[in-house]
């Protein structure tokens, strides 16, 4: 199996600078990927939506992701819909302050003790949400969740806080004239290879099979699809030796 | 660079790293502290999310990015937001200047990271003050 990112879940806070409870996304989002939940989750800037690549924007639809905003504007929420895929789970901290009877959190800076409050809140509901997603089945192809529970992805013991820059490995393909872009497709090929595996009819086939764990390709379209990828794996696999 | 009537300050939205909390501390020093009537906080999520007002406050004013990492976020967003970057820092750079302030921490900053903003702090109020046509140097807390 081609070694791509393994199961977590992603954490996307609006960070929102010009608010205290801005503050709080970004210190329970903290509290989350360092202390409660470590292993099992990684993030990356909002703005990289916009300001990265493809394998950036595949984000949301590699992991299940969970949005937390600190207004009811819900930049992370509707940014990462926008420019990425619809998140899994949401969380608002005006929200939360409302439904616990909190004062206002105050300090962009250095929060009071309301916002050090809520900042325990949203990290412990996040933390079960992670949990809660976790045990469930998440289709990379559609970027959604199964609607069965079975869970066969195998989890990796390795901390990834920050994802920026490092993004979603892709690559880009000419299907039919069309310019197309194959999530995890370079690490496919490169476990294909190391497998000395070469282009073949049956090759074609096993990597198929793993191109559409991770992408979304129907039926009536495989055929216009293959071509595409033998091609460019009959290239990766001239470049990088037999 | 031309008189301008107020500067928007841009940090990036650094989450998992030192350099992102360094570039948001500094931002906070100079839009609270040193120039709090004639600087403005921008914040990225709005641009992300298309926000008329915050779009509109980019293209009145001229802006100073003030990047954690060589992504550049910050100066690309105000990019494609067609803003005017007045000047585009990275807390690198500034630290490569200062390499006895080494940060540490993102939830909470180190003491050197705090001394970072702050001399990054102050290039920027030099690029205010420079801007506004304002004499002297920058206001330090």
């Amino acid at each position: 199996m081609p070694e791509l990112p393994p199961k977590k879940v992603g954490i996307v806070t609006c960070s929102g600078e010009e608010l205290p409870e801005g503050t709080v996304t970004r210190l329970a989002a903290l509290r989350v990927l360092e202390q409660l939940r470590p292993k099992e989750t990684v993030t990356i800037c909002l703005p990289l939506f916009l300001a990265g690549g493809e394998g950036d924007r595949a984000f949301a639809k590699f992991y299940p992701t969970i949005a937390i905003d600190g207004c009811e504007k819900r930049c992370a929420y509707y940014g990462t819909a926008k420019h990425s895929n619809e998140p899994a789970a949401s969380l608002i901290i005006t929200d939360l302050v409302k439904k616990h009877g909190l004062a206002k959190p105050e300090g962009l800076r250095k929060l009071n003790e309301s916002g050090r409050q809520v900042v325990e809140i949203a990290a412990n509901e996040m933390a079960a949400q992670v949990d809660s997603l976790l045990g469930k089945s998440w289709n990379r192809s559609k970027g959604q969740l199964d609607q069965s529970n079975d869970n066969d992805q195998v989890e990796e013991a390795t901390a990834i806080t920050c994802s920026c820059g490092s993004g979603i490995p892709i690559q880009k393909v000419v299907i039919k004239g069309q310019e197309i872009t194959f999530i995890g497709l370079p690490l496919i090929f490169a476990t294909f290879q190391e497998q000395k595996k070469e282009p073949s009819d049956k090759t074609l086939d096993e990597i198929m099979e793993m191109v559409k764990i991770y992408n979304r390709i129907e039926p009536i379209d495989e055929p216009d699809v293959r071509p595409g990828i033998q091609k460019e794996y009959e290239e990766y696999f001239r470049k990088n030796g037999k | 660079m031309s008189k301008a009537e107020k500067i928007n300050i841009v940090p990036c939205s650094g989450i998992g790293k030192a350099f992102g909390s360094v570039s948001r501390l500094a931002a906070y020093y100079i839009t609270e502290d040193d120039h709090p009537s004639d600087s403005k906080l921008v914040p990225l999520a709005l641009l992300v999310l298309g926000d008329k007002d915050t779009n509109e406050t980019v293209l009145a004013n001229p802006s100073i990015t003030i990047d954690g990492c060589k992504l550049q976020c910050a100066r690309k967003m105000i990019g494609e937001c067609g803003g005017h970057i007045a000047k585009d820092l990275v807390v690198l750079d500034v630290y490569r200047e200062h390499p006895d302030m080494k940060p540490s921490g993102v939830a909470e900053l180190n003491e050197a990271g705090e001394k970072l903003a702050r001399a990054l702090a102050d290039k920027v109020d030099s690029i205010i003050d420079q801007s506004l046509g304002k004499n002297g140097g920058s206001k330090n807390a």
